[in-house]
């Protein structure tokens, strides 16, 4: 086991939190599995695919466009369709999510087609040298971003009135409607941010790896295991999770072959959930 | 003469009886297309069949159908191919084994609570696809290849397929008019509540799971010989698991004719209606699957139950839905005097 494949499972960890961010984020606040969040990923970097493969954008300089644009197209999503839904019987919006995912696959691909894509950049292939430790330059920027991105909404949580608002309708959705807090509005905002964390993640996703209109369940996975791990549903903890999980795959590969990536992160998701069963976050209980 | 007075629920279970009867006499004289359509149709019923009693009446919204399906068709293959016991125990080996999984895994997925509950389940389905992948002896991303001249095919799979259905139609009778069915109900609607009377929850919890995968086993070893070669992205695709909450939801959760309509419904409207259009059906499944749980969360037989029950004329005493929400029939009122088929009479509607 060299230092190589650590570096290696650390940067792609860096990923694994910021697909992982989003779902805590929407499960923190509003109680809701999403199960759309893999699309939502693969949404944006199918939307930096129109600026990067067909216009000759820089990838990174898509993103910002493909966050707000998912944050666009998520905000009505929550506001009408799933908000309603929080109130009634306690499936609909498992189901309902996981009806706009089939939704969300089968119109990437009619729009798309189902080969797998990719993000071309300068930055996608080469490797770097970091204190002796040969990595890839894409994981660096994803990574980067990534820490930069959970700090920004770490300090929008933590430093904002619009994150005090998000924190109290987390808490008590009723107490923060009776002081004033529109709880459906600051829904949706929850719901827009985390689309666009997720979109900023496929970008990224998409620059690294290709993908297909299917790609979107294996990191719905991922990121669900990412938010068993974190358990307190602090944003450093999303980030630590991520790593951990990065570094547990990386190694796995280079114990057993790459066959075995996706199984060791399924099982280490199951076998947490099972030790943890009233769920990893303190306000488990809240959905 | 009058009838003796039978207890209602002896109609549906009768109406179980024939129906089984005459679809298993048919396997002798349907043509073999038909025969083969009846299977995927009789595979399908029975998965969201099975996964109606554990999410409708046991309130375990799995998302895990795939998981079983894949470890009967697996468990059925790889005893056909490795040992020389031929199909029947082949078939016997696959029940055993998804409920033996099930067992294996209910310590820790009975223990993770609603959506928890879902995501656990899907994680299952996933890492047994990745896990087959990856395993070599079961054929790895290849699959398995069963010998053909060993597995029944056209009518007599067809039986096959029409006893594993009827199995699935009759425990969800069972959850439907037994005692267990009602305690388990209970702990669907309020846990605590029931807890707090004596109802011991994983028992019952447990007792739902373990058919309802054997069942799903079942189902997979019968698709197992229908498709004769397997492959992890055949018969461990999540579509099984989607299409088990996709048949069901559209149908009516928690009812018992609801899964029949939904599998139809599903089926023959989208999956072969839009064959030729692969996407446009995946668009539709989705809609509809939306659609269903933000303005009819029932499902289409609910409401198709109440139209009947208007278009049929009120009776004095059946004028509210109330029976319709509960999932469960106003009692038993007027059973002495009703010696009416079942089919005519409004009331039953529901409960069948």
């Amino acid at each position: 086991m060299s230092l190589d494949v650590l570096a290696a499972g650390i940067l792609a960890g860096g990923l694994y939190a910021l697909i992982g961010l989003g779902i805590s984020l929407v499960f923190g606040v509003l109680g809701l599995m999403n199960l759309a969040h893999g699309e939502l990923v693969i949404g944006g970097a199918y939307l930096a695919s129109l600026l990067v493969v067909d216009a000759g954008w820089d990838p990174l300089a898509a993103l910002p466009l493909a966050m707000a644009t998912m944050a666009l197209i998520a905000y009505p999503l929550q506001r009408y369709l799933l908000t309603p839904l929080l109130r009634g019987s306690k499936s609909a919006p498992l189901v309902a999510t996981f009806g706009l995912s089939l939704l969300a696959q089968a119109l990437f691909q009619a729009a798309f087609g189902t080969h797998p894509k990719a993000l071309p950049a300068a930055y996608a292939d080469t490797g770097l040298s970091v204190l002796g430790v040969r990595v890839q330059t894409v994981y660096v920027i994803a990574f980067g971003l990534t820490v930069l991105l959970c700090a920004a909404t770490h300090l929008v949580l933590t430093r904002t009135r619009a994150g005090s608002a998000v924190r109290a309708a987390s808490a008590d959705p009723d107490t923060a409607a009776v002081l004033g807090i529109d709880v459906n509005r600051v829904y949706a905002v929850t719901f827009a941010g985390a689309a666009a964390l997720a979109a900023a993640g496929g970008v990224l996703t998409g620059v690294a790896q290709s993908f297909t209109p299917s790609s979107g369940l294996p990191l719905l996975l991922t990121g669900f295991a990412v938010m068993a791990l974190a358990g307190i549903g602090s944003v450093g903890g999303v980030l630590a999770a991520g790593v951990a999980l990065g570094v547990l795959q990386s190694v796995s590969v280079g114990l057993f072959g790459g066959g075995w990536r996706d199984v060791v992160v399924y099982l280490a998701f199951f076998l947490v959930l099972a030790v943890r069963p009233q769920g990893l976050f303190r306000k488990a209980h809240a959905g | 003469m009058t009838l003796p007075t039978v207890p209602r629920r002896w109609w549906p279970a009768s109406a179980l009886l024939l129906s089984t009867v005459v679809c298993f006499a048919l396997g002798g004289v349907l043509d073999n297309g038909t025969l083969d359509l009846g299977v995927t149709l009789l595979c399908y019923l029975a998965i969201a069949q099975a996964w109606n009693v554990l999410a409708g009446f046991g309130g375990l919204v799995s998302l895990g159908a795939a998981a079983f399906v894949a470890t009967g068709s697996y468990a059925a293959a790889l005893v056909l191919v490795h040992t020389g016991l031929g199909w029947p125990l082949a078939v016997a080996a696959a029940p055993v084994t998804a409920m033996l999984l099930s067992l294996l895994l209910s310590a820790a997925l009975l223990r993770l609570r609603g959506d928890y509950f879902s995501i656990g389940t899907l994680a299952i389905a996933i890492a047994l696809q990745a896990l087959i992948r990856n395993w070599s002896w079961a054929g790895g991303a290849s699959g398995v290849t069963l010998p053909a001249d060993a597995v029944p095919s056209g009518g007599n799979l067809f039986q096959l397929a029409v006893l594993v259905a009827a199995l699935a139609m009759a425990l969800t009778l069972y959850a439907r008019y037994s005692d267990f069915g009602l305690r388990l109900a209970a702990i669907r609607d309020n846990e605590p509540a029931a807890a707090g009377l004596g109802v011991a929850v994983r028992r019952h919890q447990l007792a739902a799971l373990l058919p309802s995968s054997g069942i799903t086993g079942l189902a997979g070893a019968v698709i197992a010989f229908q498709f004769v070669v397997i492959s992890p992205d055949g018969v461990a695709s999540v579509s099984w698991s989607l299409n088990a909450v996709l048949m069901t939801v559209v149908g009516g959760t928690g009812t018992i004719l609801g899964p029949v309509l939904g599998v139809g419904v599903v089926y023959y409207g989208l999956t072969r209606g839009l064959q030729s259009e692969q996407t446009l059906s995946l668009v539709i499944e989705g809609i509809l699957l939306i659609g269903i749980v933000r303005f009819a969360p029932q499902g289409v037989w609910p409401l198709l139950c109440r139209a009947a029950r208007r278009l049929l004329g009120p009776r004095p005493d059946s004028d509210s839905d109330s029976d319709s929400d509960t999932g469960r029939p106003v009692a038993d009122r007027g059973k002495k005097d009703e010696p009416a088929p079942a089919g005519t009479e409004p009331v039953a509607l529901d409960a069948v």
